[in-house]
Protein backbone atom coordinates (compact mmCIF):
# COMPACT_ATOMS: atom_id res chain seq x y z
CA UNK A 1 0.00 0.00 0.00
CA UNK A 2 1.31 3.44 -1.19
CA UNK A 3 1.85 5.61 2.18
CA UNK A 4 3.30 9.60 1.73
CA UNK A 5 5.81 10.62 4.63
CA UNK A 6 5.82 14.54 5.04
CA UNK A 7 9.51 15.56 5.46
CA UNK A 8 10.29 17.99 8.46
CA UNK A 9 13.41 20.26 9.39
CA UNK A 10 17.32 18.56 7.96
CA UNK A 11 14.98 16.10 6.30
CA UNK A 12 13.64 19.04 3.58
CA UNK A 13 17.65 19.05 2.72
CA UNK A 14 17.91 15.56 1.80
CA UNK A 15 17.26 16.53 -2.26
CA UNK A 16 13.75 14.28 -1.78
CA UNK A 17 11.31 16.91 -1.59
CA UNK A 18 8.79 17.90 1.00
CA UNK A 19 7.32 13.96 1.04
CA UNK A 20 8.95 10.68 -0.04
CA UNK A 21 6.25 7.57 -1.05
CA UNK A 22 7.24 4.60 0.53
CA UNK A 23 5.25 0.77 -0.35
CA UNK A 24 4.50 -0.63 2.66
CA UNK A 25 2.25 -3.68 3.64
CA UNK A 26 -1.22 -3.50 5.08
CA UNK A 27 -0.68 -3.76 8.54
CA UNK A 28 2.45 -2.15 8.98
CA UNK A 29 4.59 -1.52 12.02
CA UNK A 30 6.15 1.72 12.49
CA UNK A 31 9.48 0.04 12.12
CA UNK A 32 8.95 -1.42 8.93
CA UNK A 33 8.02 1.94 7.48
CA UNK A 34 11.44 3.03 9.01
CA UNK A 35 13.04 0.16 7.11
CA UNK A 36 11.78 1.21 4.20
CA UNK A 37 12.15 4.99 4.55
CA UNK A 38 16.32 3.89 5.04
CA UNK A 39 16.00 2.42 1.39
CA UNK A 40 14.46 5.54 0.31
CA UNK A 41 16.96 8.18 1.37
CA UNK A 42 19.50 5.84 0.04
CA UNK A 43 22.91 7.75 0.55
CA UNK A 44 21.37 10.07 2.42
CA UNK A 45 20.14 7.66 5.03
CA UNK A 46 22.51 9.14 7.68
CA UNK A 47 19.99 11.78 7.83
CA UNK A 48 17.69 9.16 9.37
CA UNK A 49 19.24 9.46 12.95
CA UNK A 50 16.72 9.88 15.70
CA UNK A 51 13.85 10.27 13.52
CA UNK A 52 10.57 9.34 14.48
CA UNK A 53 7.23 8.81 13.03
CA UNK A 54 4.26 10.41 13.92
CA UNK A 55 0.53 11.62 13.04
CA UNK A 56 -1.20 14.74 13.60
CA UNK A 57 -1.82 13.50 16.88
CA UNK A 58 1.12 11.85 18.70
CA UNK A 59 4.58 10.23 18.24
CA UNK A 60 4.24 6.97 17.17
CA UNK A 61 5.97 4.04 18.87
CA UNK A 62 8.69 1.30 16.67
CA UNK A 63 5.80 -1.36 17.73
CA UNK A 64 2.45 1.09 16.45
CA UNK A 65 0.45 -0.14 13.68
CA UNK A 66 0.80 2.84 10.90
CA UNK A 67 -2.80 4.15 11.32
CA UNK A 68 -4.58 5.71 8.49
CA UNK A 69 -4.11 9.78 7.87
CA UNK A 70 -1.51 12.09 7.95
CA UNK A 71 2.51 10.59 8.19
CA UNK A 72 5.09 12.60 9.46
CA UNK A 73 8.86 11.50 9.82
CA UNK A 74 10.55 13.86 12.30
CA UNK A 75 14.32 14.10 12.61
CA UNK A 76 15.56 15.69 16.72
CA UNK A 77 13.56 18.61 17.17
CA UNK A 78 14.83 22.45 18.32
CA UNK A 79 12.06 24.32 19.03
CA UNK A 80 12.26 27.58 20.94
CA UNK B 1 -7.58 36.12 21.38
CA UNK B 2 -9.24 33.22 20.18
CA UNK B 3 -6.93 30.58 21.10
CA UNK B 4 -4.13 30.28 24.19
CA UNK B 5 -1.99 27.84 22.70
CA UNK B 6 -1.17 28.45 18.66
CA UNK B 7 1.71 28.22 15.87
CA UNK B 8 1.83 31.06 13.82
CA UNK B 9 3.81 32.78 10.57
CA UNK B 10 2.60 35.84 11.62
CA UNK B 11 4.76 38.73 14.29
CA UNK B 12 4.02 37.20 17.97
CA UNK B 13 1.94 39.42 20.20
CA UNK B 14 3.81 38.45 23.92
CA UNK B 15 1.63 41.83 25.22
CA UNK B 16 -1.57 39.89 23.66
CA UNK B 17 -0.47 36.67 25.49
CA UNK B 18 -0.05 38.34 28.85
CA UNK B 19 -3.35 39.72 28.32
CA UNK B 20 -5.41 36.66 28.12
CA UNK B 21 -3.78 34.93 30.89
CA UNK B 22 -4.60 38.46 33.43
CA UNK B 23 -7.06 38.30 36.23
CA UNK B 24 -8.00 40.30 38.71
CA UNK B 25 -7.61 37.07 41.17
CA UNK B 26 -4.07 37.09 39.80
CA UNK B 27 -1.00 39.02 41.49
CA UNK B 28 1.70 38.05 39.60
CA UNK B 29 1.94 37.98 35.45
CA UNK B 30 5.44 36.30 34.45
CA UNK B 31 6.37 36.24 30.55
CA UNK B 32 9.36 34.97 28.50
CA UNK B 33 10.16 35.51 24.67
CA UNK B 34 12.82 33.58 22.53
CA UNK B 35 14.18 35.79 20.06
CA UNK B 36 16.91 35.23 17.33
CA UNK B 37 20.40 36.05 18.83
CA UNK B 38 22.94 37.81 15.96
CA UNK B 39 25.87 35.15 17.28
CA UNK B 40 25.88 31.55 17.60
CA UNK B 41 28.60 28.97 17.95
CA UNK B 42 31.15 31.90 16.82
CA UNK B 43 28.77 32.41 13.80
CA UNK B 44 27.38 35.26 11.90
CA UNK B 45 24.00 34.97 11.66
CA UNK B 46 22.01 36.48 9.54
CA UNK B 47 18.11 34.97 10.10
CA UNK B 48 16.85 31.64 11.77
CA UNK B 49 14.23 29.76 9.20
CA UNK B 50 11.51 27.93 11.39
CA UNK B 51 10.11 24.87 10.39
CA UNK B 52 6.62 23.13 11.89
CA UNK B 53 5.36 19.88 11.77
CA UNK B 54 2.17 22.24 12.64
CA UNK B 55 -0.75 19.75 14.02
CA UNK B 56 1.26 17.89 16.05
CA UNK B 57 3.19 20.96 17.48
CA UNK B 58 -0.09 22.65 18.39
CA UNK B 59 -1.32 20.38 20.15
CA UNK B 60 1.99 19.20 21.86
CA UNK B 61 1.65 23.06 23.24
CA UNK B 62 -1.70 22.54 24.40
CA UNK B 63 -0.75 19.28 26.15
CA UNK B 64 2.31 21.58 27.82
CA UNK B 65 0.27 24.51 28.91
CA UNK B 66 -2.38 21.76 30.47
CA UNK B 67 0.53 19.89 32.13
CA UNK B 68 1.60 23.56 34.14
CA UNK B 69 -1.88 24.51 34.64
CA UNK B 70 -2.21 21.16 36.80
CA UNK B 71 1.00 21.61 38.16
CA UNK B 72 0.43 25.39 39.54
CA UNK B 73 -2.28 27.40 39.93
CA UNK B 74 -1.45 29.53 36.30
CA UNK B 75 -3.23 30.36 33.77
CA UNK B 76 -1.01 29.77 30.56
CA UNK B 77 -0.95 30.65 26.98
CA UNK B 78 2.18 29.93 24.53
CA UNK B 79 2.96 30.69 20.41
CA UNK B 80 5.37 29.62 18.52
CA UNK B 81 6.86 31.38 15.25
CA UNK B 82 7.41 29.23 12.01
CA UNK B 83 9.22 30.91 8.70
CA UNK B 84 12.51 33.09 8.15
CA UNK B 85 12.90 35.50 11.39
CA UNK B 86 15.35 38.06 11.42
CA UNK B 87 17.97 38.77 14.37
CA UNK B 88 15.90 40.26 17.53
CA UNK B 89 12.43 38.82 15.98
CA UNK B 90 10.58 36.83 18.66
CA UNK B 91 9.88 32.69 18.11
CA UNK B 92 8.08 31.74 21.15
CA UNK B 93 6.76 33.64 23.69
CA UNK B 94 5.18 32.86 27.01
CA UNK B 95 2.39 34.28 29.78
CA UNK B 96 1.71 32.87 32.38
CA UNK B 97 -0.75 34.38 35.25
CA UNK B 98 -1.37 33.29 38.98
CA UNK B 99 -1.75 34.13 42.36
CA UNK B 100 1.92 34.99 43.39
CA UNK B 101 5.29 35.39 41.68
CA UNK B 102 6.76 32.07 42.00
CA UNK B 103 4.44 29.69 40.32
CA UNK B 104 4.15 31.68 37.20
CA UNK B 105 8.46 32.25 37.01
CA UNK B 106 8.31 28.33 37.23
CA UNK B 107 5.58 27.75 34.77
CA UNK B 108 7.05 29.93 32.30
CA UNK B 109 10.28 27.44 32.80
CA UNK B 110 8.74 24.51 32.93
CA UNK B 111 7.01 25.56 29.65
CA UNK B 112 9.89 26.70 27.79
CA UNK B 113 12.08 23.42 28.87
CA UNK B 114 9.20 21.13 27.42
CA UNK B 115 9.00 23.01 24.32
CA UNK B 116 12.23 22.12 23.03
CA UNK B 117 11.90 18.43 24.68
CA UNK B 118 9.14 17.49 22.65
CA UNK B 119 7.31 20.14 20.08
CA UNK B 120 8.14 19.53 16.38
CA UNK B 121 9.82 22.12 15.42
CA UNK B 122 13.41 23.05 13.67
CA UNK B 123 15.36 25.43 13.27
CA UNK B 124 17.84 26.61 9.98
CA UNK B 125 20.13 29.13 10.87
CA UNK B 126 21.26 31.55 8.30
CA UNK B 127 24.74 32.71 8.31
CA UNK B 128 26.53 36.26 6.68
CA UNK B 129 28.37 34.15 4.32
CA UNK B 130 25.45 32.61 2.59
CA UNK B 131 25.56 28.86 4.26
CA UNK B 132 23.40 27.64 6.39
CA UNK B 133 22.95 24.88 8.98
CA UNK B 134 20.02 22.74 10.84
CA UNK B 135 20.54 23.00 14.68
CA UNK B 136 21.09 19.49 16.27
CA UNK B 137 17.86 18.78 18.70
CA UNK B 138 16.36 17.11 20.73
CA UNK B 139 14.90 13.13 19.78
CA UNK B 140 10.96 12.47 19.76
CA UNK B 141 9.88 9.73 22.13
CA UNK B 142 5.45 8.50 22.04
CA UNK B 143 4.50 10.39 24.91
CA UNK B 144 1.70 8.48 26.13
CA UNK B 145 1.69 5.00 28.13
Amino acid sequence: MKRKIELYGRLRDAGLGSSVVIDAPKPATARQALSLLKSAFGPKAALLAGCVLATDDEVLSSSDELPSGRLALLPPVCGG
Amino acid sequence: MRRLTFVTASRLDPAALCRAVASPRHGALASFVGTVRAVHAGRRVKAVSYDCFVPLAEKELARIAAAAEKRWPVRVAVAHRTGRLKVGEASVAIAAGSGHRAEAFEACRFVIEEIKRRVPVWKKEHYDKGDGRWLAGCALHRSRP
